[in-house]
């Protein structure tokens, strides 16, 4: 019966709410004020769900009589109630079991009862977080869609993954009949390239798995396009920078700028996978790459670094040649190598003192 | 029958007057004769033991470098003691060393004149009778009779070929005629009866040199002996006879005709299923100066290596030899503490004797160097020519020097380079 009460006053109320606000049509604060969003929140700040209020009050509890009910065991029936009055939402613990937890702007939580409620304050009761908005709540600014959304979509048409995995096979394929001291026959020379791509497939894989289980979506054919694509980049970028490196001597320069390749390959192959995978501000996502990048690379070279003996008894040097239709570069006179290796003497010198 | 017996007879006879010859010999050299032994300071043990014998009345011992190497190169982890026929011991002092010959002077104290070996003032003659003495693997003194024959064939640092029994241990001790005068010194072995010993020559040398003007530092003397040693060797190998020699009927490569460097060849001709048909010729110098256990030095390799595809792609074929020529290494043994690390540089080469003519060659010419740290101006040296312009065919030229001065080293190299060309 007091139930019944309780709905027939809070009609009312709601009647004569708004009847002063018909009233006062030009006074629109009043009116927007009343107006609440309360967002269920995972512990990390994840939106589960959204309610969108026109009310001056609202209950919150485990009972079907609220307006927004909680399946967490750890809240009361009826647990708390927000309140709007004076233009303020107000919030009233029902003297719960667990209390009410409230906080401001990542500040300290605080005892929430009584306590007039701001926009992006999170609620904490029992184990579930809510956070509250207003409908004036700032937004950030509408990214554009970036030219690579149309790349990608190239990139991710099945025919488009199929032709690069293709390729990728026929690379690897090459590069296991190269390294081939015997004889080898197409089957053996498939199954090899069949086995580096699937062990390559692993990385877009694993990626949209990742986004997948981040409830994020997890596309993985673009994932697969990107990835393989790259992968060809990548081989293609090795197999320039051996041109380049049989073709000049050893004190160019150009070498070691085409070694940056495939730390700029990797970074881009990183910044698409987070792109197409995960929802995540710019600046983020280039931080991201960044670091696996560093991470990848660095280890790499602490690796080799850690490995290294203390002293190589054996000449460390460039071994590169390809066949004659990749020379381009002019040859020199043996005088000018002689020339140029007489400076060796010194540095071997030098290093003999400085080893000491 | 009775031939036998006047066989057995000869035998005999001819025995017992050696074992005679021989012990009379021992009884009388044996008070000049030594055991060197090399005390690691730390541990208080031997670290190395050896032979010597002395050669002067004042306390001068003649030994092998090898036997004291490590104390010439670490004075402050060893010390050289010498145990006598009696049993005594005491330590000595390095006074001057021959390493190229592996010959070292030490000196004991003494009170009085004292019994010594003479040295011989003639060579022996092919076939007489010589008999080594020396300590065999910490025995006790023995005597080995044996032959002498000759100085061994092609040889850039001289040698005795004595046959008879040399074994570690004998090193640095005497080996004399039947007149009890000394003829070589027991320096190295090839098993079965394959002895080598120095000619006495080198040592009264060193002698008459130390007796003139000792040497302050045996360092500095060891420094002087290498550079010394190298520039003779150098000199020998660019100013002889470099003679172009088809290799496989496609290249030219030099054959350097000196008798000391010795040419060997092989290829894989019967292998069938190989992918590339591989011709190889190697000229090297068959000796090396002993530094050190881990330290040698005065070496020299000279490599060839024709290469032909068959039914290969270019691409595969460039592929396979890169894996061939990928890893090079030095032709001597040195540690961290002898040299520093390798210092390398490549480049494609023409070499312009042969340049527009249907010989040239183009390479990819890498060259590594390293300087030794105990004796500087020294460097042992590698090239690497690896011909790039032929799509099934492939010349490899490769050497190694150790132990030689840059200037001799590139005289090489430049020479090396030059002399290498297409058919």
């Amino acid at each position: 019966m007091e139930v019944g009460m309780e709905v027939t006053h809070h009609s009312d109320d709601r009647a004569t709410e708004i009847a002063p606000t018909t009233a006062m049509e030009n006074d629109n604060l009043s009116l927007e004020q009343g107006e609440i969003i309360i967002e269920e929140i995972s512990r990390n700040h994840k939106l589960l769900h959204r309610h969108k209020f026109n009310l001056n009050e609202i209950s919150i509890g485990r009972n079907y009589h609220n307006d927004i009910i909680l399946t967490d065991p750890h809240i009361c029936p009826k647990h708390l109630s927000l309140t709007y009055s004076q233009g303020l939402w107000r919030l009233n613990d029902n003297n719960s079991v667990n209390g009410t937890l409230l906080q401001h702007n990542q500040e300290k939580r605080q005892d929430a009862h009584q306590q007039v409620i701001n926009d992006g304050d999170v609620i904490t009761l029992g184990k579930s977080q809510l956070r509250v908005l207003f409908s004036d709540h700032q937004i950030s600014d509408t990214i554009a869609l970036s030219p690579f959304e149309s790349l990608i979509d190239f990139i991710r048409h099945p025919i488009a993954v199929f032709m690069s995995l293709a390729l990728f096979m026929l690379i690897a394929g090459n590069i296991s009949y190269l390294n081939q001291q015997v004889e080898t026959n197409i089957s053996q020379l498939f199954v090899s390239a069949f086995s580096m791509s699937l062990l390559f497939s692993l990385w877009p894989a694993g990626v949209a798995l990742v986004s997948h289980l981040t409830k994020n979506e997890p596309r993985v054919l673009a994932q697969f396009g990107i990835s393989f694509v790259f992968f060809i980049l990548m081989w293609f970028s090795d197999l320039l920078e051996e041109i380049v490196v049989f073709n000049s001597a050893s004190n160019s320069v150009l070498g070691l700028f085409i070694a940056l390749i495939p730390i700029f390959l990797a970074f881009g192959l990183l910044w698409l996978n987070s792109y197409i995978g995960f929802h995540m501000s710019a600046k983020r996502r280039i931080v991201v790459a960044i670091s696996i990048t560093a991470l990848l690379f660095g280890g790499t070279y602490l690796l080799q670094y850690s490995k290294k003996r203390e002293f190589n008894p054996h000449p460390n040097y460039n071994a590169t040649i390809m066949a004659p239709v990749f020379l381009i570069a002019p040859s020199n006179s043996v005088d000018d190598f002689i020339k140029q290796s007489n400076n060796l003497f010194e540095q071997a010198s030098k290093a003999a003192l400085e080893e000491d | 029958m009775k031939t036998f017996f006047t066989l057995v007879f000869v035998l005999f006879s001819s025995t017992a007057f050696a074992a005679e010859q021989a012990e009379e010999i021992f009884a009388q050299l044996t008070p000049s004769l030594y055991q060197i032994k090399l005390i690691d300071k730390a541990s208080g043990e031997k670290s190395s033991i050896g032979s010597g014998f002395q050669i002067s009345s004042d306390g001068i011992i003649a030994t092998n470098y090898h036997v004291i190497s490590s104390y010439a190169r670490h004075p402050e982890k060893y010390r050289i003691e010498y145990l006598d026929h009696q049993g005594k011991m005491a330590e000595v002092e390095l006074v001057s060393v021959d390493v190229i010959n592996d010959l070292a002077l030490v000196k004991r104290q003494v009170e009085e004149g004292m019994p010594y070996f003479q040295l011989s003032d003639q060579k022996p003659i092919k076939g007489e009778k010589l008999f080594a003495l020396g300590n065999p693997h910490d025995l006790g003194m023995i005597v080995v009779p044996g032959t002498y024959n000759g100085l061994k064939k092609e040889s850039f640092n001289e040698r005795i070929h004595f046959t008879g029994s040399i074994n570690s241990g004998m090193s640095g001790g005497p080996v004399v005629n039947k007149s009890e005068k000394v003829v070589g010194i027991n320096v190295a072995t090839s098993g079965n009866q394959i002895g080598f010993l120095v000619p006495h020559d080198k040592l009264v040398k060193l002698f008459n040199d130390y007796n003139k003007k000792a040497p302050i530092d045996i360092k500095q003397q060891m420094a002087e002996q290498l550079l010394a040693n190298q520039n003779k060797l150098m000199q020998a190998l660019l100013n002889n006879n470099w003679q172009n020699k088809e290799l496989a009927g496609k290249a030219m490569i030099p054959i350097i005709e000196v008798p000391f460097i010795r040419c060997w060849g092989d290829s894989n001709a019967d292998k069938t299923d190989a992918l590339i048909l591989a011709a190889i010729a190697n000229c090297s110098l068959d000796e090396n100066t002993y530094l050190s256990s881990h330290f040698f030095t005065g070496s020299v390799e000279i490599e060839f290596r024709f290469m032909q595809a068959k039914n290969l792609s270019d691409n595969k074929f460039y592929h396979l030899y890169q894996q061939q020529i990928a890893r090079a290494g030095a032709g001597n043994r040195a540690g961290k503490n002898d040299v520093s690390e390798y210092q390398c540089h490549h480049d494609l080469v023409t070499p312009s004797s042969t340049a527009n003519t249907g010989k040239a060659i183009n390479n990819k010419s890498i060259f590594c160097t390293r300087a030794y740290k105990d004796f500087p101006g020294l460097f042992d040296v590698l090239y690497l020519g690896a011909s790039v312009d032929k799509n099934q065919q492939a010349l490899v030229s490769h050497f190694t020097l150790a132990g030689v001065s840059q200037e001799n080293a590139m005289a090489f190299t430049g020479r090396f380079m030059e002399a290498v060309s297409w058919k």
